[in-house]
């Protein structure tokens, strides 16, 4: 195939000479950048990371709740899963030892058909985009990207640490992270589509259900 | 099956406007896309600011094409990727192909990718005997009903729900229903086992970024996700001109995509993926493939048009046409409907096939405002206009025509002259001013409306008078 690779270059250095490539402004001029001095304009206006995170979740349909302590946590958490099949991330990449309250949570290393059976999957996460709602889930061991994925319901447990204005923000943080995971993912609501008609429908693939505890 | 010129455009678009069920379906749907992009456009403060910057990016990789692919390369490598490139569409089936022939792949499941369609994939597949089955809903519809996409973002834009749920009865032998909720519950009960027992997982790409590797494929129903996840083997194949320079670009392309296409701030799911399954990992991909096609973009890229290689598929320019929401995808005869397909078609196919598509626009410019690029797409379809008229010979009579008014218009006196006489004429036929049906080449127009009359005195007879009696007073 190296053939084609030579050929299709070749024919690039001779295009770019006679194409008409619009001149723009170097991007570099234009670039403010991603994060930092581009203020976040929700921040101006006095509303928190966890307050603009909550409310633009909720927005796209989100169940969020706020707990104030560990504990509160680990009791939401025991409730909403109680009586379900549950699919977890390993135990120790849960905060608030939310692991010791899903004691019985199959693995993300179980058998797929078995995970594909199970009502809930449990993940925390490596981020929380105030600006768009969504969570970042980085792939790794003990991280399966199939637990926010085959079950009908995904809940995500974010610390109040990971909270970040933006996308932009996240990339610059977790610039490492990403760079030694196969996968990240951003989960912005619940599956969704609208081709028929555009009119708006829950649950296609992925979970139909999400919901986020959000802790101290 | 996807690409289909018999006819030609204007035999389409005849038909096309005669169709009821379509224009149900499109009134239905384009509209609500415009308005819903612009709330969301409205949603962010900086929005043109965005675009700036996106275009001047795209346009940066258009100019350092060749030097952006070898280093997009170098880091795919260096993540683990497997990349092949490929000169035509039919090399890259047989590439897709032989990889799957020599990772025993039988099954593959595909998530939407627009370049597939382009190289006619299903086909080279199942003529390999590999099934393949799509996976976002649209398409999936579309394939059982051995259709073809009508839309960028929503395949099945042409179709009314009803429609769906007689495809879906008929070939998926369940009760008949028109609820959506319902249709998209077939859909995931019969494609989940798909997911879990393909071999091969098959997607585009919406963005590959240079400075580190990293390919972006975003998707709301989650197949997107399914088809990189879960089979064995991941081939990603994406045209030349998908690339941005740095995660700093992508996160403004992110922006802007989702909220042209369809009004949402983000889509659902926002995959970036840095190479196959790593030591550890629970799942993803033994084997990540990037395929790298140009099929005829370095054509694009030598002429008037490379400006379209900046597109990044939102559609948005469909929603807005006055052609396509008239005619919808059909029409345009191969993958790319709407503004983008009118320079798009040409450029991959040949011009010459498809030379009538870059007349398919009144130039009105509603593309270009709503592109997130900014892509001058006016003026693109003018040039492909003239490319087409230089190279196929005009009837006599038309070249006689514009010569003879090129003339008289460029004689004031005389043009002055004969416009009162048409003016006359045309008055004289006029009825409650309104003309029903007008002489000559001009019956064209009456033939679905009617002509108002001309003023019984022109603009710049007024005009002259109005200064004349100014200067008096």
């Amino acid at each position: 195939m190296s053939d084609a690779r030579t050929a299709v270059l070749d024919r690039i250095a001779r295009a770019v000479r006679t194409g008409r490539i619009p001149e723009t402004r170097s991007p570099d001029r234009l670039a403010l950048h991603v994060s930092g001095q581009e203020a976040p304009a929700f921040q101006a206006c006095a509303e928190s990371l966890a307050d603009r995170f909550v409310r633009e979740a909720r927005a796209l349909g989100v169940e969020v709740f706020v707990e104030p302590t560990p504990d509160a946590v680990r009791d939401r958490l025991r409730a909403l899963v109680a009586g379900l099949r549950v699919l977890s991330w390993n135990r120790d990449r849960l905060p608030y030892d939310c692991g010791t309250v899903i004691v019985d949570a199959l693995p993300g290393s179980a058998p797929r058909q078995e995970q594909a059976r199970a009502d809930v999957g449990v993940t925390a996460c490596h981020g929380a985009i105030a600006e768009t709602g969504s969570l970042a889930l980085i792939s790794g061991p003990g991280c399966s990207r199939t637990v926010s994925l085959l079950p009908p319901w995904h809940i995500g447990v974010v610390r109040h640490d990971n909270l970040f204005a933006t996308m932009g923000d996240f990339f610059q943080a977790r610039a490492d992270a990403m760079a030694s995971a196969a996968n990240c993912t951003f989960v912005t609501g619940p599956s969704r589509t609208a081709d028929i008609e555009l009119s708006l429908t829950i649950g296609v693939h992925g979970p139909g259900k999400v919901a986020v505890i959000l802790g101290p | 099956m996807s690409s289909d010129a018999s006819g030609g455009f204007a035999q389409r678009a005849h038909d096309a406007l005669g169709n009821r069920q379509l224009h149900i379906a499109l009134d239905r749907t384009t509209a609500q896309l415009g308005m819903r992009r612009s709330t969301a456009v409205a949603s962010l403060d900086n929005f043109d600011e965005v675009r700036d910057q996106a275009r001047a990016a795209k346009m940066q990789v258009l100019r350092t094409l060749g030097d952006s692919l070898c280093r997009f390369e170098e880091r795919l490598l260096a993540n683990g990727a497997q990349v092949h490139w490929a000169d035509t569409g039919a090399d890259a089936n047989r590439i897709i192909v032989e990889i799957a022939a020599r990772t025993g792949v039988r099954r593959v499941a595909k998530s939407k990718s627009m370049v597939s369609e382009e190289t006619h994939l299903n086909g080279a597949l199942e003529k390999a005997g590999i099934a393949v089955i799509e996976t976002d809903l649209g398409e999936y519809i579309v394939q059982l009903a051995n259709d073809r996409p009508s839309h960028i973002i929503a395949p099945i834009v042409h179709m009314t729900r009803e429609q769906v749920g007689r495809v879906m009865h008929d070939r998926l032998s369940v009760p008949y229903s028109d609820d959506t909720q319902t249709l998209a519950r077939y859909a995931r009960e019969r494609l989940r086992d798909e997911f879990l027992q393909a071999d091969m997982g098959l997607s585009g790409v919406n963005f590959g970024v240079v400075e580190n590797g990293t390919i972006c494929l975003v998707s709301n129903e989650g197949n997107g996700r399914m088809v990189t996840t879960l089979p064995r083997i991941h081939v990603a194949l994406m045209g030349i001109e998908k690339l941005v320079p740095t995660m700093a670009d992508l996160d403004r392309f992110l922006k802007l995509l989702a909220r042209s296409a369809t009004g949402q701030k983000l889509t659902v799911y926002t995959t970036l993926i840095r190479g196959p399954r790593r030591t550890g990992d629970e799942c993803g991909p033994e084997e990540l493939h990037v395929v790298l096609l140009d099929n005829g973009r370095t054509k694009m890229l030598a002429g008037e048009t490379a400006e379209i290689l900046g597109c990044i598929r939102c559609g948005a320019c469909l929603n807005a046409c006055p052609v396509y929401r008239s005619v919808g995808g059909h029409a345009y005869g191969d993958v790319y409907p709407g503004p983008v397909g009118a320079i798009v078609t040409p450029g991959l196919r040949g011009l010459d096939q498809f030379s009538e598509l870059p007349g398919a626009s009144s130039l009105c410019g509603a593309c270009r405002d709503v592109c997130p690029v900014r892509l001058d797409i006016p003026r693109m379809l003018l040039a492909l206009r003239r490319q087409a008229v230089d190279r196929t010979p005009q009837p006599f009579a038309l070249r006689a025509g514009l010569k003879l008014f090129a003339r008289v218009a460029t004689r004031p006196r005389l043009y002055r002259a004969a416009t009162a006489l048409v003016r006359r004429m045309l008055r004289a036929r006029a009825r409650d001013g309104w003309i029903a049906k007008a002489p000559g080449m001009a019956s064209g127009w009456t033939a679905f409306r009617d002509l108002r009359a001309p003023a019984a005195r022109t603009f710049e007879e007024q005009w002259r008078e109005r200064q004349g009696s100014r200067r008096g007073a």
